[in-house]
């Protein structure tokens, strides 16, 4: 008998793909059948976000230039992102696991985990095959006849998750000790979460070019020469189906990064936009009642250089004010012909005074003024109340959907 | 980009109120040159709020082009904000 596990398949991964482009098909019916890409922002040079699968199948890709995927397809249209919808569905989807489960995880806007351990008799009684086409079924119902999503079923999370792309875009499978090496025998390695570049890089110094090869490695090439680490045994784990991926993640910074709209801004522009995304940083902070110690900026350039500057703070901070004096601090030594700009927060800890400073006075009036600001924002709306210096800035800097976390939906 | 039209259009709905995940559904509504819009979709319902004050979406569709309708639950009023009927 193999060493996979031989449990049952318990685990179940749901992903949206091709999310925005879906939703905006689903909401606008006239969409639908034709290729879409979605954007940030209303310009031809921009990254595409997501583009529909009608876009896909005609070579367009996520992360090409919208300029670049006219040229392959002349018809494609293209759409600037629209937040609302995709927070509804977000919840509308959540809604639905949570009916099934008291152990979801969101990974993402649009990919969730329904772990189906010491889930109820009757829920534990059915296939799990069954629940999965009930779902696919309820989104249709609940949000919209276009809905789609892929649905892949394991003993655990990364098989789960392999099992959802194998018949994109309306797929349902399951990855079981009968049929895991059938399924890794039809993927490349790179279709394997997690083994892009680096990683493919080091299996091939060893001679593994197809999954089938990684599942037949011995653990201690994993672990002593390919991975070098414990990751290497966990990779031995994670492909024969046994659960290494069950952990939360601690928030460890906050930050934000924003394209220039225009190359040839001032550098008091540049820090209208800095200051800009501090408030938006801040507000992010407070949003989880997190303070930090230390401040990041970073800066790409039109010559494709990187630079960056941080700091230490003696004692934690989370007004707009203090992250924005801090981060234009930094920014000074930055270079000349900017692209792009980030600020990141990290040493993050509970937003709480437990230590106070000879400056008390000014910290308290700072985090009242924070306070009375974030209330009134709560009432009428974000950036109702903000900095005078980012008057001008609202229309280009706007809070856009964040991959790969869900802390902020 | 795509041949979209941003509106801030007051309009005069027709809707009717029933069961079911979209239980308000927009029937037709008329613009302000006269023109009446026959709905024959509603593509998506979700709220958009702005601080308390809720404005409920609909996007639909006549079957020859798409539209966008808000609903101010504070003000009671309805906003045709976009039309997009240029894909060709």
């Amino acid at each position: 008998m193999n060493d996979y596990n031989h449990e049952r398949p318990l685990i179940m991964h749901i992903d949206l793909n091709s999310c925005f482009a879906t939703v905006e098909q689903q909401a606008r019916p006239m969409l639908r059948g034709r290729a879409v890409a979605i954007v940030n922002r209303r310009t031809e040079d921009t990254s595409i976000v997501t583009a529909s699968y009608e876009a896909k199948a005609r070579g367009v890709k996520v992360g090409m230039k919208l300029r670049e995927a006219r040229r392959l397809v002349p018809d494609i249209i293209g759409l600037e992102s629209d937040p609302s919808k995709y927070r509804f569905v977000y919840h509308k989807l959540l809604a639905i696991m949570n009916d099934y489960s008291a152990h979801v995880t969101m990974k993402s806007i649009d990919e969730g985990v329904i772990d189906f351990h010491n889930t109820t008799a009757a829920i534990a009684g059915r296939d799990l095959m069954d629940i999965g086409r009930e779902i696919k079924q309820r989104l249709k119902d609940e949000i919209g006849v276009w809905m789609r999503c892929n649905i892949g079923i394991s003993t655990n999370r990364f098989l789960a998750k392999t099992a959802a792309g194998l018949h994109k875009p309306d797929g349902l499978d399951e990855i079981n000790h009968t049929n895991l090496r059938s399924t890794l025998a039809t993927l490349k390695l790179t279709d394997l979460t997690g083994i892009a570049g680096r990683n493919e890089a080091r299996l091939n110094t060893v001679g593994i070019y197809t999954p089938l090869e990684f599942l037949d490695a011995d653990p201690v090439t994993l672990h002593k020469i390919v991975f070098k680490s414990i990751v290497g045994q966990q990779w031995y784990q994670r492909l024969r189906g046994y659960e290494v991926d069950d952990r939360e993640s601690d928030i460890k910074r906050v930050g934000r990064q924003y394209v220039l709209e225009r190359f040839d801004l001032s550098f008091d522009q540049i820090l209208q936009r800095l200051h800009h995304l501090s408030e938006s940083v801040g507000m992010r902070l407070r949003s989880q009642h997190k303070a930090a110690r230390g401040i990041y900026v970073y800066a790409r350039t039109l010559e494709r250089g990187y630079w960056h500057a941080s700091s230490m703070s003696m004692s934690p901070f989370y007004t707009n004010q203090t992250i924005f004096t801090l981060a234009r601090q930094l920014f000074l030594g930055a270079p000349d012909g900017i692209r792009e700009i980030g600020i990141h927060c990290y040493e993050l800890q509970d937003a709480k005074r437990d230590q106070l400073s000879i400056f008390e006075d000014s910290i308290v009036r700072d985090q009242h003024i924070t306070s009375a600001i974030d209330q009134l924002n709560a009432r009428y709306g974000e950036r109702t109340i903000h900095s005078a210096d980012t008057l001008s800035t609202g229309i280009y800097v706007n809070t856009k959907i964040p991959f790969g976390s869900t802390r902020y939906l | 980009m795509n041949d979209e039209t941003f509106l801030n259009e007051r309009v005069q709905v027709v809707v009717t109120f029933g069961t079911g995940n979209y239980p308000c559904h927009p029937v037709k509504f008329k613009r302000a040159n006269g023109r009446e819009i026959i709905v024959t979709e509603l593509g998506l319902l979700h709220p958009s709020g702005n601080g308390q004050r809720m404005l409920h979406i609909f996007d639909v569709t006549d079957g020859g082009a798409d539209y966008r309708l808000e609903f101010d639950a504070e003000r009671l009023t309805w906003h045709l904000t976009m039309e997009a009927d240029h894909y060709e």
